[in-house]
């Protein structure tokens, strides 16, 4: 193509989608990146105008998109067995495990009503994202990632949960979640 | 098993690493000035260290290799020709 724009051209009707519009994989590359510096950019900027507040906007729809994805998932009060479900509704794209320290016999930690567990995000499009912009981890997009799961948890577990964010690295971010049995 | 192969050679002793590592699988190791490998199995392969190390004197085995689809294809083609 040499840089230059290629044109699809033919006969669109309502009933079929041309078969050119789907597009190859460089195609699909380029929306990805683009989408990306524009998700990062909005970050960004959100983070300048409001401050802090990003965060809890970031935070807000996260929750939103968890609790809608996580709505046909079946509800259950064991927290090994949601977190298989959650790994289900965040896909491949947020693959995470339980993780715990060698010196720990279980996953699940328990402090009086609250019950902890240490998760390990290996892959996140959101961590992608921020590479690729070249924003520092732990900011506003993070918190969609932490919305996402809390609205995920509160949907299968019918319960208020919080992920805080333990470590970030390139490779995998560790996060604690807690599970709050009182907030029932 | 994670396995963590450090490069003497090319370990300067900043103890970067050491600092940087959340779960303490490094230490340095003052007789011979370089980072040593004290708790493997605490490792979470984040690559923090990775990231950290000024001499790229580090290598994780035996990891989950996190997607990196924010690289170009074609820079991911043109390293790959080189190496």
């Amino acid at each position: 193509m040499n840089g230059e724009i290629e044109e699809i051209r033919g006969t669109f009707k309502p009933e079929l989608i041309p078969a050119a519009t789907g597009g190859n994989i460089d195609d699909y590359e380029k929306a990805l990146h683009t989408l990306m510096k524009f998700v990062g950019s909005m970050s960004s900027a959100l983070e300048q105008v409001s401050g802090r507040g990003a965060n809890a906007i970031v935070y807000q729809a996260g929750k939103r998109m968890g609790h809608e994805a996580s709505k046909l998932m079946e509800k259950t009060d064991d927290l090994e067995k949601a977190m298989g479900e959650l790994s289900e509704v965040l896909g491949q794209e947020f693959y995470f495990e339980m993780w715990k320290p060698s010196s720990q016999d279980n996953y699940t930690v328990e402090r009086g009503d609250e019950t902890e567990v240490k998760l390990l995000f290996m892959d996140c499009v959101v961590r992608q994202t921020l590479r690729r912009t070249g924003l520092p981890q732990k900011g506003p997009l993070c918190y969609l990632l932490y919305g996402y799961m809390v609205g995920a948890v509160e949907e299968v577990m019918d319960i208020r949960g919080k992920l805080d964010i333990d470590h970030v690295g390139p490779n995998a971010c560790l996060k604690t979640l807690t599970i709050k049995w009182s907030g029932k | 098993m994670v396995e963590i192969v450090i490069d003497e050679d090319a370990c300067v002793g900043c103890g970067s690493c050491v600092e940087d590592c959340p779960n303490d699988v490094y230490e340095m190791d003052e007789a011979k000035n370089k980072t040593k490998v004290v708790k493997v199995e605490d490792c979470m392969a984040c690559l923090s260290c990775h990231e950290i190390c000024p001499a790229q004197a580090m290598e994780h085995q035996d990891i989950h290799v996190a997607k990196r689809l924010y690289i170009d294809r074609s820079v991911k083609d043109a390293i790959n020709r080189i190496i």
